[in-house]
């Protein structure tokens, strides 16, 4: 079983094509980082994976199951809404901006969802969000608002957060970008301590350094399609196309 | 002297009045505001006949004046329909303002609503929730204070616009007012009368601060 599929991912906004028949398949506990110049459309197929995107031309199958189903622009199948909802239950998102909840406390932030959406009793949420909140390490910030918090501190806030509704995959859409930069350690390594707990992960990232040690394979994206993929190894060393060299090349002169 | 002690006569009537315009000005408001958050839902909604509809009351609503609003609840609608008519002038005029408010302060909260960061939705709908939730637990609390300056001022109009009443004869101050003067056959007491009306406008601005700051409380320490 891979617990995320996708095939054939085309999507246009106007007469761009962003994503050109992006197919790739993630498997339980696997690491995958996806790389690759700005503009390339790694964060719009991050996105697509949890229907923050439509898509044009594709398949999207989480945990087997099939969520979406275009071709060239029209919908030849849709899962009833409230499979699709419970399906995407899986699948837990961090944003590059955080998105918390700024008119709640930190520990509210992180109960919200699991009162309101799986009917988890309150001291039952309650718990897990200490829980949780100990693990990132802020487990001394329960009742502080989000805007007193540092960014690096919000993003391990939005991380538990999103842990709480137990998903069995975790989407990292740039999380360390919006961070000054003696800030992203303290989330990279959260991050790193879920990997190592099994955790099944997609992360775009900048964090060349971060994908080299953590993932189990790297993608590299340029203009809208996966141009190489493989292991750390064979992305960081052994490049073969001109595009990634070139790439890699101006990332580690940078 | 002589005018004070004319005031002090004049005090617990116009008092009468200023009840009168407050509980108007409160209901409608109130009244109006719920009315305004299904309208302004209804018009960000993707489902055409509800958004037409919605944008077609607002418009009608801001687009007629309000005395002539207020006319035809009171007298216009029985002559559609007898079923429609209103014997209480009061609640004639609860229902004009409040459904007049009601397009004023739809505009408002859709603009509060709309000002909302969209990565608010997208996480709450990261994890799961509906739209009726995300909406509920997440936008409309984080609107709440940006709502309260505008619906604040909102208040004060409708306030003002009350003396509109005087012309069903409800007893508000505007009536009382008129009345006191063309029995004295003077119009001194529209001094006391303007004065009572800011004394109303600064204990409704003055709360109204307060309820600003009370909802800010988690914005940047």
């Amino acid at each position: 079983m891979s617990m995320i599929r996708t095939e054939n991912i085309c999507k246009n906004f106007g007469d761009l094509q962003v994503l050109k028949d992006v197919s790739l398949t993630v498997e339980p506990k696997e690491v995958v980082c996806i790389i690759g110049p700005s503009g390339a459309g790694k964060s719009t197929y991050l996105r697509t994976l949890n229907h923050l995107e439509k898509i044009n031309n594709g398949k999207i199958y989480i945990e087997d199951k099939l969520l979406d189903h275009y071709e060239n622009g029209e919908r030849k199948f849709k899962l009833p809404a409230h499979e699709r909802q419970q399906a995407l239950l899986d699948v837990g998102m961090v944003f590059q901006r955080f998105n918390l909840f700024p008119h709640r406390t930190v520990i509210e932030n992180v109960m919200i969802a699991p009162i309101n959406v799986r009917k988890v009793s309150k001291e039952a949420a309650r718990e897990k969000a200490v829980d949780l909140l100990n693990r990132v390490g802020l487990g001394d910030k329960l009742n502080v608002y989000p805007a007193q918090l540092s960014g690096g501190q919000q993003q391990r806030v939005a991380i538990a957060r999103a842990l709480a509704m137990e998903p069995k995959i975790m989407l990292f859409d740039e999380p360390t970008s919006a961070l000054d930069p003696e800030l992203v350690g303290e989330v990279l390594s959260v991050m790193k301590k879920l990997a190592e707990d099994g955790m099944t992960m997609v992360v775009v990232t900048h964090e060349m350094g971060f994908a080299r040690e953590v993932a189990d394979r790297v993608i590299f994206m340029a203009d809208g399609k996966i141009e190489e993929e493989g292991t750390p190894q064979q992305i960081f060393q052994q490049p073969k196309s001109d595009r990634l060299k070139q790439f890699l090349k101006s990332v580690i002169s940078a | 002297m002589k005018f004070l002690k004319d005031v002090i006569g004049w005090i617990p009537s116009l008092l009468d009045g200023a009840k009168v315009t407050i509980s108007l000005t409160l209901v409608a408001v109130g009244a109006g505001l719920i009315l305004a958050l299904f309208l302004a839902l209804g018009k960000m909604s993707k489902k055409k006949w509800l958004n037409k509809f919605c944008s077609g009351y607002i418009f009608f609503f801001r687009g007629t004046p309000l005395l002539m609003q207020l006319y035809f609840v009171y007298y216009g609608l029985p002559q559609l329909t007898p079923v429609l008519t209103i014997n209480n002038r009061f609640f004639a005029a609860f229902i004009a303002f409040a459904l007049n408010s009601a397009a004023y302060t739809a505009e408002i909260i859709r603009a509060a609503i709309q000002s909302i960061d969209k990565g608010q939705f997208e996480a709450a709908h990261a994890l799961g929730m509906t739209y009726a939730q995300t909406m509920k637990l997440i936008i409309v609390p984080q609107s709440i204070r940006r709502l309260i300056p505008p619906v604040g001022n909102e208040f004060i109009m409708v306030l003002k616009d009350a003396s509109l009443v005087s012309i069903i004869a409800l007893a508000d101050i505007t009536k009382v007012t008129r009345s006191i003067s063309s029995s004295t056959a003077s119009a001194m007491v529209y001094i006391p009368a303007m004065i009572l009306y800011l004394i109303i406008t600064a204990v409704f601005s003055f709360i109204f601060n307060r309820l600003e700051k009370k909802y800010s409380v988690y914005e940047n320490n």
